[in-house]
């Protein structure tokens, strides 16, 4: 028997973490609200009023964004810091370390706050941030790395629990994807283009995106669950062989879901294919999760009854469930035609974010606070308050989404018996459902009530009650070499090998983006070559970046799928080749407005001109923002000639000079508009030099390269 | 075991159900209609299996939750409930039990869990040796294979339509609908038959039109903003029924005015263009100038009798 050693665990790097997350959850929530309502109120927006940097377009990101990787980021940081110590027996490495983990994670979600509303973004869903703090991101992670790995070398522990297990998987492969994710040429001190263009720009996007929910939502806190749930329940965990099954398949299927995201689209139909198969064999994975949690509550029942942490996890892993069976029945083609770029999408992440990771990160606050401030929770009763507002919460929020997405969708496709679109105007399935978005602005509402009540009742727990900083534990010493015990199970040798565990997950997360992704960048005849797809001219490149810059992406599509009723809607359906010049590509994930991929030609510059300036003049009833400012902002093309050397990098055939002529052409591209709308009946003489001058030839431009029947 | 028994009668209810609707539908279509519907039906039974096995679950649930609650209720008002009788299990496994312990769930009970404990505790978290819930199991299993038979059929062997192929199929199936549907209404209207209507039902629901599509660029009582003016007595592309149909009915995209024959019915177009044509004079406010030629209907044109002999102007 080894020396016995005195240590104490470092509680002061968790309270940090758990009240970040908290206030980083409000705001997060906050943000979503103002978001509801401005689909309501679109003069919520306040861009009739020249203020640019709120609009839905702005602001969307930046509540994904608070979500994830403020609220949900530093939720993961907390439990991860309080049960990794405890689990390895052991405090983490370096407290500075763990400190400058911290504030270096607050500085990143601080520069998304000032960026994003700035309308600085790649429109990569989830990796919208600027280059420069996708650097940033890099060094916490790395330190972060560093900081755990050197835990579990210098534990006392010498076997791994299934926490950590998750815990490895979800650095190694978050490591991963953001390097891939974010491989992009700067262009300037803020903006830059991605490596990957049109289709490829999309598979890695979503391999990128549907595993930033699975490595970051998911496996951190089905690791904090494997710790937090079991200590709460004072139960022993159900299954030790599910665990081990069900850790392994999730991480290997997991990465290859992806192309889910990307169903009917111009993705060649074997990438749809694998994205289908792999999402529906992630049921079990994942519902193995679910049952060793649920399982673990055998025999303690009772006490869900009356402990509000209990209650709170046992409904985040309810929802784990439940999200876990729609998003592979969301992946099966005929239902994905009908869910797809609906709200029903928006109601099923927030199943996940509303009842997985965000009742999940109460029950563990719950749990955490009254231990370290050595006292009793302040309020059970407000506590029971905050778990039914937030149920509550909960099913007015999805509900009427479901509901929303279900009855848009049908009227999209519905047609008369003589072969017309039913609701050929698509402002009228806009109208018809914004009641449910009224529903939902109300459930949010309620969610938001319950987390301050939750704040409050933390708060006046912390007050009650004295921190224990450093909280003194001993364990003996970690015995140097551990042989294999006779007939121990197989799995116990690998538990014993961080470094081999962390090999084994990185094979495994690598294999599904590598068939992948590596097929569709290196064959060329994944992408069939259209001839008369040119790239944009520079006005028509700065007025995309326009686009960018204002969000657009997040309402409008640019994929005409083929489906009967968008062909007729929209025009042609979309083909890979016409995105080959697409840095980044602006599939999008939701029409809250129409696609636009055959928007170029079937308006008038006039009537861009008007809708821009006030959509409800040319579509009454419109719940899109104004952008009157776009006809005040000078048109700032300094950048065009970096912009255009940028490209020429990454393979756009500009030819060789062109980036000096380039801010001549848009200028006189640029007057030509300005001709037209003249001639239309703007009378104004500054018109050729503001940015709507861009994002109209931007808008003209659209879908006009193959031949519209 | 009950739960065993109704699994097993849904499950072949279930799959009953799916070879009658297989030969209730087996006339119509051609063979490479058939796979589609079996990879259906699979699916079908999948998802209907899934919904047993979480019902069971929740009545399970449900059961043992309501005992608890019988038990906690009972210890607090001190009442002493009936023993259940110590049952004493010597028999061996019934067949069902056997069944359902290899194919369906076989949790250690709680009673006898220190049976499967781990000796080894992580900061006082210890784990159950439960076996693999078979019906998780399965389900896996299951799933795996689906995955198989649906590459196969979609891609390495199987003659499953690609999503273009789709698109074709069901534009083709589309068309010969609405010619079925089209042959039903009679004789169409059409830039070559079309009358003007004058019944005041048909003009409010061309005025309806007009507000809900036209009115964007023609303005809310055809005074034109974006689009000409369509109160005055010139045209761009012709005036009178026929033209004004065919210029909704195609459009004319290098000016910006769309093709409606997508989202209006050639009624629908015949309703709103003869709306247009009460507007006729009516000078409402902020009139836009005149756009073209001024329109005189010719004389001698017989809309029913000569179709051919509309001008056209361009």
């Amino acid at each position: 028997m080894s020396r016995i050693e005195q240590f104490q665990y470092d509680n002061r790097i968790v309270r940090a973490f758990g009240m970040a997350a908290f206030i980083w959850a409000l705001v997060g929530m906050l943000v979503g609200l103002i978001l509801a309502f401005e689909l309501i109120y679109p003069s919520l927006n306040l861009s009739q009023l020249g203020i640019p940097y709120l609009t839905f377009g702005r602001l969307r990101p930046l509540h994904t964004n608070a979500v994830i990787f403020a609220f949900v980021g530093n939720g993961i940081f907390m439990g991860v810091y309080y049960s990794l110590q405890r689990l390895l027996k052991a405090r983490m490495l370096s407290d500075t370390l763990s400190w400058i983990h911290f504030w270096s994670w607050q500085v990143v979600i601080l520069c998304a706050a000032l960026t994003l509303p700035l309308g600085i973004t790649t429109s990569s869903e989830y990796a919208e941030l600027a280059w420069p703090i996708d650097l940033l991101i890099t060094v916490v992670w790395v330190l972060f790395g560093i900081n755990m790995f050197g835990t579990i070398i210098k534990r006392r522990e010498s076997h791994l629990y299934v926490a950590i297990w998750f815990y490895i998987a979800t650095w190694i492969t978050v490591a991963v994807l953001h390097i891939v994710r974010s491989a992009e040429l700067p262009y300037s001190l803020l903006g830059s283009y991605p490596v990957f263009a049109g289709v490829q720009d999309a598979l890695v996007q979503w391999w990128y995106g549907h595993n930033a929910v699975a490595f970051f939502l998911t496996t951190p806190y089905l690791g904090i669950m494997y710790y937090f749930l079991p200590k709460a329940a004072n139960r022993p965990v159900y299954s030790y062989k599910l665990s081990i099954i069900h850790f392994w398949a999730l991480i290997f299927i997991y990465i290859w879901a992806g192309p889910h995201h990307l169903l009917y689209s111009a993705l060649p139909d074997w990438v749809q294919s694998l994205g289908t198969v792999f999402s529906i064999m992630l049921i079990a994975p994942s519902w193995g999760g679910m049952l060793n949690g649920l399982l673990t509550l055998r025999g303690a029942w009772d006490r869900v009854r009356q402990d509000p942490v209990l209650k709170f996890m046992v409904v985040a892993v309810t929802a784990y469930g439940m999200a876990t069976f729609e998003g592979p029945m969301l992946s099966i083609k005929s239902v994905n035609a009908i869910s797809h770029f609906t709200d029903w999408t928006i109601a099923h992440v927030h199943v996940g974010a509303l009842g997985w990771n965000g009742f999940l990160t109460f029950g563990v606050l719950y749990w955490l606070w009254p231990r370290m401030y050595r006292t009793q929770l302040y309020s059970v009763k407000l506590a029971n308050m905050h778990f039914w507002i937030g149920t509550l919460g909960i099913l007015f929020y999805a509900i009427p989404l479901y509901w929303a997405g279900w009855t848009q969708s049908l009227m999209w496709k519905e047609f008369t018996p003589e072969g017309t679109l039913a609701w050929g105007n698509f402002l009228d399935t806009v109208t018809q459902i914004v009641p449910m978005y009224a529903m939902r602005a109300f459930g949010g509402t309620l969610y938001f009530v319950g987390a301050c009540i939750g704040v409050y009742n933390l708060t006046k727990t912390a007050s009650s009650g004295s921190f224990l900083g450093d909280e003194a534990a001993e364990a003996p010493a970690r015995e140097p070499k551990i042989a294999a015990v006779a007939g121990e199970y197989w799995h116990k040798w690998i538990e014993r090998r961080p470094i081999q565990m962390l090999l084994w997950s990185a094979v495994l997360i690598s294999i599904g983006g590598i068939v992948q992704i590596i097929p569709m960048v290196f064959i060329k005849s994944q992408v069939p070559e259209i001839s008369t797809v040119k790239p944009y001219t520079p006005l028509e490149l700065a007025g995309r970046d326009i686009y960018v810059r204002e969000g657009c992406v997040g309402c409008h599509s640019q994929m005409v799928r083929p489906f009967r009723d968008e062909t007729v809607r929209y025009g042609e359906y979309s083909k890979s080749g016409e995105y080959i010049y697409d840095r980044p590509f602006l599939w999008g994930s939701k029409r809250t407005g129409p696609d636009l991929q055959r928007e170029g030609g079937k308006n008038l510059d006039r009537w861009h001109y008007d809708h821009m300036i006030d959509p409800r003049v040319t579509s009454p009833g419109s719940i899109m923002p104004q952008y009157p400012y776009l006809a005040d902002n000078e048109l700032d093309l300094s950048l065009l000639p970096a912009k255009i050397n940028a490209l020429r990098k990454l393979g756009t055939p500009y030819p060789k000079g062109y980036e000096d002529r380039a801010i001549a052409d848009a200028q006189a591209q640029a007057q030509q508009i300005a001709q037209r709308l003249k001639e239309q009946g703007i009378q104004d003489e500054e018109i050729a030099n503001t940015e709507l001058m861009a994002i109209i030839a931007y808008l003209q431009r659209l879908g006009t390269d193959i031949k519209v029947k | 075991m009950k739960f065993a028994k109704y699994f097993f009668i849904f499950l072949l209810l279930s799959l009953s159900s799916a070879v009658w609707g297989q030969a209730a539908q087996a006339p119509a279509p051609a063979g490479t209609d058939l796979l589609p519907n079996i990879m259906m039906y699979i699916l079908g039974i999948a998802a209907a299996v899934l919904f047993i096995v979480a019902m069971i679950y929740v009545v399970k649930v449900n059961q043992f939750l309501y005992k608890r609650v019988l038990d906690l209720e009972a210890s607090k008002s001190g009442v002493q409930l009936p023993e259940a009788p110590e049952t004493v299990e010597v028999e061996a496994d019934s067949f069902l039990t056997r069944l359902r312990k290899k194919y369906w769930e076989d949790a250690v009970p709680i009673e006898r869990e220190h049976e499967i404990l781990s000796h080894h505790d992580f900061d006082g978290i210890r784990e159950l040796d439960n076996s693999l819930p078979p019906w998780w199991l399965n389900l896996f299993i299951f799933s795996i294979i689906w995955a198989g038979l649906y590459m196969y059929y979609y891609h390495w062997g199987g003659n499953g339509p690609s999503s273009a192929q789709e698109y074709e199929m069901a534009v083709e199936r589309a068309e010969k609908e609405q010619a079925i549907a089209l042959a039903g209404l009679g004789q169409q209207v059409d830039e070559s038959n079309v009358v003007a209507l004058t019944e005041s039902g048909d003009l409010s629901e061309g005025e309806l039109i007009f507000k809900n599509i036209c009115a964007a660029c023609h303005g809310p009582s055809g005074e034109g903003t974006v689009g000409p003016n369509m109160t005055d007595e010139y045209w761009l592309h012709g005036g009178g029924i026929k033209n004004i149909f065919r210029t909704i009915k195609y459009g004319v995209p290098e000016k910006g005015m769309i093709s409606w024959q997508a989202q209006l019915t050639p009624k629908d177009i015949q309703k709103v263009a003869s709306y247009i044509l009460t507007l006729q004079g009516t000078n409402p406010p902020n009139g836009k100038a005149p756009q073209g030629e001024i329109w005189v209907e010719p004389v001698a044109v017989d809309s029913t009798a000569a179709p051919e002999a509309t001008p056209e102007v361009q």
